[in-house]
C-alpha cells in the first residue's frame, strides 16, 4: 500500500483520477538534477518530468546514497508534497525517517526505468485509501526562537530585545532538533519554514531569563520578563546593569554631539559617534572568521585565507565596555575607528555570526528613544536598515539544500531586505569526511562514490598520489589515456554546469542540448568524443552568441584576481593558475592554459566553453581514454602526494603508505575557497544576481571534506 | 451566445497552450497530455499554508481569472462574435488587465512564503516596466481607427494591418504583453530556476489549476488582444472570420510561448530600463508617426 495515498475511498472516479496520476508523475529530485545528470540518469526518457517546487510533485525522487542532514531536509520536502504522493529511491536503501520507498531501484538508468514502471502500478491501485496515517518525524518538528537581527548569537525562547543592542527580537522557525545550533537557519530544509507539516512548538527552557527589563519611558517599570511596558506599551529593554547603563547615559547626555545621532539602531549608519560602543580597547584581540587559530592583537588579514580580522567577541569586556567611555577625549578620537573599517570588511565577506565588538548599541538604543519619543524612526528602529536607508522586514531564506538552480546539497541561507540581499551563510552538507580505507583498490572506489561529480579526478588523484609514495612509473601512453578521461570528466562536469545555468535562466532548450550530450559523453570513448565533438562545439557557439546574455552575466559575481586563485573562476579572472601547466603529460599534448580577464558571470561562462573546447581537443590529441585504476601497491611503504586540476580547481591528497596498506590521507578540494566567495559575490546584491553568481561558481558540495 | 462561444474559446485555446507548453518545457508533444494532468492536478490535496492571509490567497487565483474573463470580453473575435462591443473597449482591455497586478501580488501575499513575495514584488516591477508600453501603443493604434472600440480598430486595418503600419508599436506591444502575461524571458514572478515556482510555489491541487487557467487566459487574452490592434481581427481571405482570428491567435500565443526560452530571463531592473529609456522614446516617436501618416495618407 502507498504510504502517501490520499484519504477516500477508491470509487470509480478516483480510480480514473489515480490513474491519471500515476501517468502524470511529476518528481521533485533530491539532492538535485545536477547529481542525478551526473550519475547517468535521463528522465525524460524514462518518462519522468521533473517540479522545481515540493508542492508542484507527487514523487520525491532519491538518487543515491544521502548524508543524514540530506535525509532530515528531504524528510521535510516530503512532507511539503501534497497527497497522493510517493517516494521512488535509486540506491540509497536507509532513508529512514522517510517511509519506505513505494518503489525502488538501482542507481542506473534502467533501474530509473523499472522504478518507474513499478511506481506507476502502486499508484495506479493505492493512490487513495481509506485508511491514511498521519506523517510524522522529528525532523519535522519546530518551535519557535527568538534571535537579534544584528546579532545571530543571541536566541531566547520569548520574544524580549537582544540584550547587546536593544533590538527587538526576531521570531524564527527553527528545528526542535538543532537546538545544539543556535544558527537556526542552518537546519532549514528546501522550503520556507511554514510549509513544514504540523508544528508542535516545545519550548525548551533557556537559562538567561534572570535578567530584569525596564521600560526606557517608566524607569519604575521593572519585570522579570522581556514583554511590552503596561504604561505606553513600548518594548521593554533589558537592565543588564542598571548602574553602568545610568552611569553611561550621564555621560552621554552631557555630550552635545550625541543628539544628532539617536537614531544610529544599525551599525549601517556610520555617521559620527554611532559606533563609540563597539570601539576597541587596548586588549582586543581579533581573529579570523574561517581560522580560529588565527588569533592577532592587531587588526589585519589573515594569513591563511586573506580575510579581514574581526575582534574578537569578549563577553566580559562587551558589558564593561562602557566604563572605557568615561574620557570625553576617547570619543573625539574618531580617527582610529580602525577596528569599524574592518567591520565592513567583515560584512562584506558574509561570515555568519561574527558582529563581535557592537556590544555598545544598547546605550545609544535609549539614547534615541529619549529624543525621538513615537518618531517614525522610532517606530522602525526595530528593522535593521539597508544602506539605501529603507527599512524592511529582514528574511533568512534558505535557497537550498534541494533548490532549483543550485548546486544540490548547497545549504544555503540568505537574508533577505525586499530582494536585495543582505547576507549569505553556505556551508555543504552533503561532503563527508574521507574515512580510512586501508586498500587503495576501496579507496578509490570509495572517493569515487561520494564524490559523485567528480568521480574519475578522485580515481586519478588516488593513482597518482599512489605511484608518488610508492615511486612507481607509468607509460606515457598510459598517462595521456588517464589524463584524457580526466578531460573529458571536465567536458561532461562544464556540460552539467551549463544544463543546470540554462535551466536557472530559464533557458530549457539549452537545458535539454546540454543534459543530452552530458549524458552521452559519460561514457564515451576517444571516438565517440569525436563524433560528439561537432554538436558540442557547435551548441558552445549557440551560447555564446546568445541575445541578452551579455546584459545578464556581466559584471555579476565580479572577482578580481587577487580574491581567488585557483581553478576556472580564477582563469576566468584572468589567473592563470593550472596543476595541468606543470605536468609533462600535458605538456606533451601541447596544453596552455586558457584564461579569460573580466573575473564576472559572464567570464566564466566563457571561460568553461572554452575549457570544454579546449578538452576536445586533448582527447583528440590523446587519442585513447583510459579510466584511472590504482595499481597494487604491493608492500611499499612511503607517503606521496598528487595534485589534480578536477574541473572545479586543485584537489590534494597526501597518502601515507605502511606496508602496502593506506595509514593515512589528507585530502584538500576547492570547495572551501570557492564557497567562501559566495558572501563577497553577493552582498547587497539583487537575489537573481546573487544567486547567478552563486550558481557560476560551479561549487560541487559533495567534495570530500578535508 | 457570444459568452458561450468566447468561454468556450478560451478553454479551447488554453488547451492548446497546454499542450504547446508540455512540448516546450517537458519535450513532449501529447495531444491527450493535458486533460491527464489536468485529472491528476484536480485529484490532489490543495494546500494551505499554515499562516496564510487566507483572504489574499483564496482570491489571489480568482482575480486573475476574473481578469482574464472581462478582458476577453472586448476581444472581437467576429463581427457580431463579441460579448460587449463597448464605446472604450481598448480602455477597458487596459482597465481589467490592471487587476493583474493586484491578483499576482495578493497570491504573492497570500501564503505568506518568502518565494512567493518575492515573487509577487517582483511582478510589481515589472508592472512599471509594461504598463506605459501597453498603453501608449495602443493609443496610436486608436488614433487612425479615431475609435477606441476594438470592432472599430479591426475595421480601420481592412486595407492594411497595423503590423505593417506602425511596426514599431507591434513590437513595443509584444515586448509588453510577454511582460503582462509573465512569459519567459520576463516570467520573473514564477522564475523555475531562480525562485522554485514563485508565485505559484503554495498553491497546490485544484487552486493551482485555476491559478494556471487563469494565467492561460491572460495569455490567450495577449495574443487576441495583438491581433486585434495589429493583425486586422477577423480580417482575410477564404476563410471564416473566426477561423482567422482562431489562426491568428494560436500563432501569436505559439510565437509568444517559444521565442522567449531561446534568452535567459531579465531581472525587472533591466527591463524596466529598457523600457522607460527606449521603449517609451519609441512609443512616442510611434504616436508622432502615426499622427502624421494618418494626416497625410488617407489609409
Amino acid at each position: 500500500m502507498m504510504q502517501g495515498a490520499r484519504e477516500g475511498m477508491m470509487n470509480g472516479l478516483r480510480r480514473l483520477v489515480a490513474a491519471a496520476t500515476a501517468r502524470d508523475l511529476c518528481a521533485f529530485v533530491v539532492p538535485g538534477p545536477d547529481v542525478a545528470r551526473a550519475r547517468g540518469l535521463d528522465f525524460p526518457a524514462a518518462g519522468l518530468h521533473l517540479s522545481t517546487t515540493p508542492r508542484h510533485a507527487n514523487v520525491l525522487l532519491i538518487v543515491g546514497p544521502l548524508p543524514p542532514e540530506l535525509v532530515d531536509a528531504a524528510t521535510v520536502t516530503y512532507a511539503q508534497m501534497p497527497r497522493p504522493r510517493a517516494i521512488l529511491a535509486l540506491g540509497a536503501t536507509d532513508i529512514s525517517p522517510l517511509p519506505t520507498a513505494d518503489a525502488a531501484g538501482a542507481l542506473s538508468q534502467s533501474g530509473l526505468v523499472a522504478g518507474v514502471t513499478e511506481l506507476r502500478r502502486v499508484v495506479a491501485e493505492g493512490a487513495f485509501s481509506v485508511d491514511v496515517t498521519d506523517f510524522d518525524a522529528a525532523a519535522l518538528r519546530t518551535r519557535i526562537e527568538y534571535t537579534c537581527p544584528m546579532h545571530p548569537e543571541v536566541v531566547s525562547d520569548k520574544p524580549g530585545d537582544c540584550p547587546k543592542c536593544g533590538m527587538t527580537l526576531v521570531p524564527k522557525e527553527t528545528s526542535a532538533g538543532g537546538h545544539a545550533s543556535h544558527k537556526a537557519m542552518e537546519t532549514m530544509p528546501a522550503d520556507p519554514p511554514q510549509a513544514a507539516a504540523h508544528a508542535s512548538h516545545d519550548h525548551k527552557a533557556h537559562g538567561d531569563t534572570t535578567a530584569q527589563y525596564t521600560c526606557p519611558m517608566h524607569p519604575e517599570v521593572i519585570s522579570d520578563k522581556a514583554g511590552k511596558c503596561p504604561k505606553c506599551g513600548m518594548f521593554l529593554v533589558p537592565m543588564e546593569d542598571k548602574a553602568e547603563v545610568e552611569g553611561g547615559h550621564d555621560k552621554h547626555a552631557s555630550h552635545g554631539a550625541h543628539k544628532g545621532h539617536a537614531r544610529h539602531g544599525t551599525h549601517q549608519d556610520q555617521s559620527g559617534h554611532a559606533q563609540h560602543g563597539a570601539e576597541p580597547n587596548a586588549a582586543a584581540q581579533y581573529t579570523c572568521p574561517m581560522h580560529p587559530e588565527v588569533i592577532s592583537d592587531k587588526a589585519g588579514k589573515c594569513p591563511k585565507c586573506g580575510m579581514f580580522l574581526v575582534p574578537m567577541e569578549d563577553k566580559a569586556e562587551a558589558k564593561g565596555g562602557h566604563s572605557k567611555h568615561a574620557s570625553h577625549d576617547a570619543h573625539k578620537d574618531h580617527a582610529g575607528h580602525s577596528a569599524h573599517v574592518e567591520h565592513g570588511a567583515d560584512q562584506e565577506h558574509g561570515s555568519p555570526g561574527e558582529h563581535g565588538g557592537h556590544g555598545g548599541h544598547a546605550v545609544s538604543q535609549i539614547d534615541g528613544i529619549e529624543a525621538h519619543f513615537m518618531s517614525m524612526a522610532d517606530l522602525t528602529r526595530d528593522q535593521p536598515a539597508s544602506p539605501d536607508g529603507l527599512k524592511m522586514e529582514w528574511i533568512a531564506t534558505p535557497f537550498g539544500p534541494f533548490f532549483p538552480g543550485m548546486p544540490g546539497g548547497l545549504g544555503l541561507t540568505l537574508t533577505l531586505d525586499g530582494d536585495t540581499v543582505v547576507e549569505a551563510q553556505a556551508r555543504s552538507l552533503a561532503g563527508s569526511a574521507l574515512g580510512a580505507s586501508p586498500d587503495p583498490h576501496t579507496l578509490a572506489d570509495r572517493m569515487a562514490d561520494l564524490t559523485p561529480l567528480a568521480p574519475v579526478a578522485m580515481r586519478q588523484l588516488v593513482c597518482l598520489a599512489l605511484e608518488s609514495a610508492t615511486g612507481q612509473d607509468v607509460p606515457l601512453d598510459r598517462a595521456t589515456a588517464r589524463a584524457a578521461a580526466l578531460e573529458r570528466e571536465r567536458i561532461v562536469s562544464h556540460l552539467n554546469w551549463l544544463a543546470g545555468f540554462a535551466a536557472q535562466v530559464g533557458m530549457i532548450p539549452l537545458e535539454r542540448r546540454a543534459a543530452t550530450l552530458q549524458l552521452a559523453m559519460r561514457s564515451a570513448d576517444a571516438a565517440d568524443v569525436a563524433r560528439r565533438a561537432g554538436p558540442i562545439r557547435s551548441l558552445l557557439h549557440r551560447i555564446r552568441a546568445t541575445p541578452l546574455m551579455r546584459e545578464k552575466l556581466a559584471g555579476i559575481g565580479q572577482l578580481d584576481n587577487t580574491k581567488v586563485t585557483t581553478g576556472p573562476v580564477a582563469r576566468a579572472a584572468g589567473v592563470a593558475a593550472d596543476v595541468r601547466i606543470g605536468d609533462p603529460v600535458y605538456a606533451a599534448l601541447g596544453f596552455g592554459a586558457v584564461i579569460q580577464s573580466s573575473g564576472d558571470a559572464w567570464a566564466r561562462l566563457h571561460q568553461r566553453c572554452d575549457e570544454i573546447s579546449q578538452s576536445l581537443d586533448l582527447i583528440a590529441r590523446a587519442g585513447a581514454i583510459e579510466t584511472p585504476v590504482p595499481g597494487a601497491a604491493r608492500s611499499a611503504s612511503g607517503s606521496g602526494v598528487a595534485e589534480v586540476e578536477t574541473p572545479r580547481g586543485p584537489a590534494r591528497l597526501r597518502l601515507t603508505l605502511d606496508a602496502g596498506r593506506i595509514a593515512a590521507t589528507e585530502i584538500t578540494t576547492p570547495f572551501a575557497a570557492l564557497s567562501g566567495l559566495i558572501g563577497h559575490l553577493t552582498v547587497q546584491a539583487e537575489l537573481a544576481d546573487a544567486l547567478t553568481a552563486i550558481g557560476s561558481l560551479d561549487l560541487d558540495p559533495w567534495e570530500l571534506a578535508p | 451566445m457570444s459568452i458561450a462561444v468566447v468561454v468556450l474559446s478560451l478553454m479551447a485555446g488554453s488547451y492548446f497552450i497546454a499542450v504547446l507548453e508540455g512540448w516546450l518545457v517537458h519535450g513532449r508533444l501529447s495531444l491527450t497530455r493535458p486533460a491527464i494532468s489536468a485529472l491528476a492536478l484536480l485529484g490532489r490535496e490543495s494546500l494551505v499554508a499554515r499562516t496564510s492571509d487566507r483572504l489574499f490567497f483564496e482570491a489571489g487565483p480568482v482575480l486573475l481569472l476574473v481578469a482574464g474573463l472581462l478582458a476577453a470580453a472586448v476581444i472581437p473575435l467576429a463581427p457580431g462574435l463579441i460579448v460587449t462591443d463597448l464605446a472604450t473597449g481598448a480602455l477597458f482591455l487596459n482597465a481589467a488587465l490592471a487587476y493583474v497586478l493586484v491578483a499576482l501580488i495578493m497570491a504573492g501575499w497570500g501564503p505568506n512564503g518568502a518565494y512567493a513575495l518575492v515573487g509577487g514584488w517582483r511582478f510589481l516591477g515589472q508592472f512599471i516596466a509594461y504598463a506605459m508600453l501597453i498603453v501608449m501603443p495602443i493609443t496610436a493604434v486608436a488614433m487612425r481607427a479615431e475609435s477606441l472600440s476594438t470592432i472599430e480598430i479591426v475595421l480601420s486595418q481592412t486595407a492594411l494591418w497595423n503590423v505593417v503600419y506602425q511596426p514599431i508599436g507591434f513590437a513595443l506591444f509584444i515586448v509588453a504583453a510577454l511582460g503582462l502575461a509573465w512569459l519567459p524571458p520576463l516570467d520573473l514572478p514564477n522564475a523555475p530556476g531562480d525562485l522554485a515556482g514563485g508565485v505559484e510555489a503554495e498553491y497546490t491541487g485544484a487552486r493551482l489549476a485555476v491559478l494556471r487557467l487563469a494565467r492561460m487566459f491572460i495569455i490567450l487574452v495577449m495574443a487576441g488582444a495583438t491581433v486585434t490592434f495589429y493583425l486586422g481581427g477577423w480580417l482575410g481571405p477564404w476563410l471564416p472570420a473566426w477561423a482567422w482570428s482562431a489562426v491568428k491567435i494560436l500563432a501569436v500565443t505559439a510565437l509568444m510561448l517559444a521565442t522567449g526560452r531561446l534568452v535567459p530571463r531579465l531581472r525587472e531592473a533591466r527591463y524596466l530600463e529598457l523600457s522607460w529609456k527606449l521603449g517609451i522614446p519609441l512609443a512616442l516617436a510611434n504616436i508622432f508617426l502615426v499622427g502624421v501618416i494618418a494626416l497625410v495618407v488617407p489609409i
